[in-house]
């Protein structure tokens, strides 16, 4: 890794440089919520925010888009991405986007995610958790790779993580922006990194845990919690690695039809159902146990399927917290 | 490649197999995509009527027999009832072949023992005609659960295979749920081979060498259960017992989500992973069978 240092003067500069890089994205305030929004002055970004509604993902892996168009009787293509440039994810972000890669960079890839991924600068920027957070059990508080450039904030500006070669060459061609990394501004790194994992209010313990959610298969706690939930799939949506997708094809008119996706949730009722009318999981109980079963699932070489966001909790109408209710289960077992 | 866009493929045929399922048997129209088609029994396509949508559906022809390849539809909703319109000479797209299929080569040498029930004699109908195409297997069984003779698919070739199948170290048994002439007629000249009851009573009286017997088994959801319960029975080791197995499907290569099965210490996709299981499988993988 190699380490410089962006001093607040000079940020606005910096920002200025990235719009080479693409269409600039990031966190601005809407109302009560946070969201990643197109921006074009630093001022418009809310840098200190906790997290926003939807997840970057949507920048890659579209709530609604076409994939395929018909013209003439056959289908057209348009996979091209315009570059764009992500700014102020954090950790926790970096690593959904990650497990987002492990499905749709797996081969054979899914071209569109792929050449937006491709085509898209990420930069990161540090944070402190709030009540919802719980990143830091999952090991995805912080980000080793995954990113470009990643900003850590200092009381006079930011250490910078480069993390990629086109990192390298922002800093390189930008060259008079940047300075060296003090031992001051390392010892203000390591006291911000200390302050901030002593921060974290919610915890899920790790150990066992896969093994002892499977073993509970029949714990009465998925049924009190199935009861209260509403079924709206929120949750799903809002989740950065939530990724079913549902497919549809629609006229445009009588020569033009488009085949488009649209997210999925496992919450709707016909996530599982196969034609004759069998479904596979026809209860909310089901889907409910489904969904947990599908975030908990740990893959000994990308980690659990949650990054810890605490999305889900914040937007769940039914206030349902999903480090609760996988505690409950797991202390259900006798 | 866009993994989503398909292949124009011409149907050359169909057949009626039953009032519900008929019989399409097609060909790629550009030589070099046909000349690459290739793929194992158990495997499927997903078939694609532009401006209307894709559905997954098995192969049941053999690989053995290029040119052509067939599948075997079932009328039950919005774009199967659009499929069955279609005629001879009519294009729909076609991208795969999707999912592992059955492990033919490791299975050479040995017996296979293939159990249908209804439309699950679809992907079988390849592992069939492979093993008797090839003359790899030892001996080959098939029994096969129907609800009526009339339900019965491909039933020329069954009644072919109930005749001279020994020839072809090929054993056919069958059973029927609902009685009618045509039935009695076939359980009086086959009586060894053809009863009224459902695909497990076909088991009665069955020995096999289970150090040298696969099984196969594809039907409804509910019959899995019964069938490997009789197979477990007889000693056969779960990891002989292979079962294909049908999940909603729209991506077919492991990213829409829809085909995913487990907890938190497996998840599996059938689309990928399957969808064809071994026991093991079913054991280890909640929610599988
Ligand atoms: C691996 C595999 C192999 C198969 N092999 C065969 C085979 O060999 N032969 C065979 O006949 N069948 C086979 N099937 C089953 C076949 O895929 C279904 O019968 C087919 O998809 C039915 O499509 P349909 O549109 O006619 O039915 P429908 O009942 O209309 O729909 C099928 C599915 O799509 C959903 N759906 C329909 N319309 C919409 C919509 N507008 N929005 C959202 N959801 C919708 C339904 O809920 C249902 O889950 C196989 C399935 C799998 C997974
Ligand atoms: S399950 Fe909840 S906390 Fe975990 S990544 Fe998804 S939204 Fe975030
Ligand atoms: S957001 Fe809450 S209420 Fe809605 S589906 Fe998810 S858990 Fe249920
Ligand atoms: S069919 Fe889409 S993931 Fe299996």
């Amino acid at each position: 890794m190699r380490y410089i240092k962006l001093s607040s003067k000079n940020f606005g500069r910096f920002f200025k440089s990235l719009e080479a890089w693409g269409t600039l994205y990031a966190p601005v305030k809407r109302g009560c919520i946070y969201s990643f929004q197109e921006v074009h002055d630093p001022g418009e970004m809310a840098l200190d925010y906790n997290r926003t509604m939807l997840p970057p993902k949507k920048f890659f892996f579209r709530p609604k888009e076409a994939i395929l168009r018909l013209k003439n009787g056959r289908w057209e293509e348009e996979v091209e991405a315009e570059p764009m440039v992500l700014f102020g994810l954090h950790p926790c972000d970096i690593h959904g986007l990650k497990i987002l890669d492990k499905v749709y960079l797996d081969e054979p890839a899914d071209p569109y995610y792929k050449s937006r991924r491709e085509k898209t600068l990420i930069i990161g920027i540090s944070c402190m958790p709030d009540e919802y957070c719980f990143c830091k059990s999952l090991g995805t508080h912080f980000a080793m790779d995954g990113f470009d450039l990643f900003l850590h904030e200092l009381p006079d500006g930011w250490l910078v993580r480069i993390g990629s070669v086109r990192g390298h060459e922002i800093a390189w061609e930008n060259g008079e922006l940047f300075e060296e990394v003090t031992d001051e501004d390392l010892a203000n790194f390591k006291e911000f990194e200390e302050k901030r994992s002593k921060a974290f209010q919610k915890e899920l313990p790790q150990e066992g845990l896969a093994d002892m959610l499977d073993l509970a298969y029949n714990s009465p706690v998925w049924k009190k919690y199935a009861e209260i939930c509403l079924a709206c799939g929120n949750c799903n949506m809002v989740c950065p690695t939530c990724r079913c997708y549902e497919v549809c094809d629609r006229w445009v008119d009588a020569y033009k039809a488009v085949r488009e996706r649209r997210y999925d949730s496992c919450f709707m009722e016909n996530h599982g159902l196969v034609a004759g009318g069998h479904n596979f999981r026809p209860t909310r109980l089901d889907r409910f146990r489904h969904r947990y079963y599908c975030k908990s699932y740990f893959d000994p070489s990308a980690g659990y399927n949650c990054v810890g966001c605490g999305r889900c909790d914040e937007f769940c109408p039914a206030k349902i917290e999903h480090v609760k209710v996988l505690e409950e289960v797991r202390g259900s077992l006798q | 490649m866009n993994p989503y866009q398909t292949y124009d493929a011409r149907i050359l045929e169909v057949k009626d197999l039953t009032s519900r399922e008929k019989l399409f048997t097609l060909r790629f129209l550009d030589p070099e995509v046909e000349a690459k088609f290739d793929f194992r029994p158990g495997q499927f396509v997903i078939v694609d009527i532009r401006g209307f949508g894709e559905f997954p559906i098995s192969i049941c022809s053999s690989p053995t027999r290029r040119g052509y390849f067939q599948l075997c539809i079932r009328k039950v909703g919005r774009m199967t009832k659009f499929v069955h319109k279609m005629k001879e000479g009519d294009v729909v797209g076609i991208r795969g072949p999707y999912g592992n299929g059955f492990p033919m080569e490791k299975m050479e040498g040995s017996n296979l023992i293939l159990v249908a029930g209804g439309l699950g004699m679809a992907p079988l109908r390849s592992v069939l005609w492979y093993a008797i195409d090839t003359g790899k297997y030892e001996n080959v069984w098939l029994l096969y659960g129907t609800k009526a003779y009339e339900d019965i698919l491909f039933r020329d070739e069954i009644i072919h295979l109930l005749k001279h199948g020994e020839a072809m170290n090929c054993s056919v048994k069958l059973a029927y749920e609902v009685e009618s002439p045509s039935c009695i007629y076939l359980e009086r000249g086959f009586s060894d081979r053809v009863c009224k009851g459902v695909v497990t009573d076909l088991f009665r009286g069955e020995e096999f060498d289970v150090e040298n017997t696969y099984a196969l088994i594809c039907g409804p959801p509910v019959m899995y259960k019964f069938v490997i319960r009789e197979l477990l029975d007889r000693k056969l080791s779960p990891g002989r017992i292979y079962m294909t197995l049908e999940r909603r499907m729209r991506c077919g290569i492991g990213k829409c989500g829809h085909c995913i099965v487990g907890t938190s210490t497996s998840i599996k996709y059938v689309c990928k992973d399957g969808p064809v299981f071994t026991y093991w499988d079913a054991l280890s993988t909640r929610g599988l069978i």
